[in-house]
């Protein structure tokens, strides 16, 4: 099991200019150790897509990774789109499951216990799959793990799809829900197509 | 008059000069032949999703990286993907570009019933979302593709062609 904030900590010290699209209690967190203009904060943007619009985002920026920080509930409510990554993820899209097995934006009410999130990833097709037929399901249980793959991640060709169970101790930050255009904009505006 | 539903091979020279870069849909029975036809473009690059409300986030994603696409959904899609099209959409102000299958239009029409819920609920939906729509029923229809992309790209909001009959080749 891996802190969160040790997680967010390791990733932000590795990180360059990748993209990185965050939701839910990760978007509470993830300013804390980052201020970059390639951040996106996906939260309010629609339930369960955030790696959707990662996908979006990795196939017109092939250029550079986009990182994908994604909650396991939000998962499970657009389950199917695993297969659509199988299918279409370009080589450049990371995504990163943190795994904490609740609703822990909402009160932290549990997921159905015996979901294997690696083992859905694997039978949606995602390992060996994606559009470079290259497509890597992994699951780190560590965070001297997480540390010790996560150049390798970064460098190599995916897509990826990285299990990482996590706790948090940590007080979560008031929730943000302001300015949705803004954040595009932002976001445009630091990749060059404003 | 030209016949009723508009040619896929016309439809897809449309979006080719509309320069949309990527079609993201889902078959169904009356788009079967657009399908096909954007699958063999060698310019728009066919995006299936499982499920409609990605469709609205991976449309989102590819704008806000750049990119121009075009989201190809029945309207039962389009309802099942309410709250992706509010999130990536009327929200943020991404200039979502639908093309909406109004699916038991030719029905209604024809006053045929039952008439399919599918067909009542359409228009008010997007009126109710406040989105700009024009009908697109056949071939000498295909120019209100611009007038839509027009004004998606001026609001910076979504807007929408809706087709009422079944694409012929």
């Amino acid at each position: 099991m891996i802190e969160r904030m040790d997680l967010l900590r390791a990733l932000q010290a590795r990180r360059t200019d990748e993209i990185v699209v965050m939701t839910m209690t990760t978007t509470l967190q993830w300013p804390l150790v980052s201020r970059h203009d390639l951040d996106f904060d996906f939260l309010a943007f629609g339930m369960g897509h955030a790696a959707d619009f990662g996908l979006g985002l990795a196939l017109a920026r092939p250029e550079r990774k986009t990182i994908v920080l994604k909650g396991d509930g939000g998962l499970l409510m657009s389950l199917g789109s695993l297969v659509t990554y199988a299918a279409h993820a370009p080589a450049n899209l990371l995504i990163l499951l943190l795994e904490n097995r609740s609703y822990e934006m909402v009160g932290g009410q549990p997921l159905p216990p015996r979901v294997d999130f690696a083992a859905l990833a694997r039978a949606a097709g995602f390992h060996g799959g994606g559009a470079t037929g290259r497509g890597k399901v992994e699951r780190i249980e560590s965070l001297g793990g997480f540390e010790a793959n996560l150049p390798r991640l970064l460098a190599e060709e995916g897509p990826h799809f990285v299990v990482l169970p996590v706790t948090n101790k940590e007080p979560l930050p008031p929730v943000n829900h302001s300015n949705h255009a803004g954040r595009v904009q932002k976001l445009r505006k630091a990749l060059g197509v404003a | 008059m030209s016949e009723r539903g508009a040619s896929a091979a016309k439809a897809l020279a449309k979006f080719e000069a509309l320069g949309f870069t990527h079609v993201l849909m889902l078959p169904d029975s009356e788009s079967r032949l657009l399908y096909d036809a954007v699958g063999r473009s060698p310019s728009v690059r066919l995006i299936t999703p499982c499920r409609e409300g990605e469709s609205m986030a991976i449309a989102a994603g590819l704008w806000a990286g750049g990119k121009k696409p075009l989201i190809v959904i029945q309207c039962t899609g389009l309802m099942e993907a309410g709250d992706a099209l509010r999130g990536c959409g009327l929200g943020p102000r991404i200039p979502l570009r639908l093309m909406v299958g109004w699916r038991g239009y030719a029905g209604a029409i024809a006053s045929k019933k039952p008439t399919d819920s599918a067909y009542t609920y359409t228009e008010p939906l997007l009126s109710a979302w406040g989105i700009p729509h024009w009908h697109l029923m056949r071939d000498e229809d295909l120019p209100l593709l611009d007038t839509m992309d027009q004004t998606a790209g001026e609001t910076s909001l979504p807007a929408a062609v809706v087709t009422g009959f079944t694409f012929r080749p």
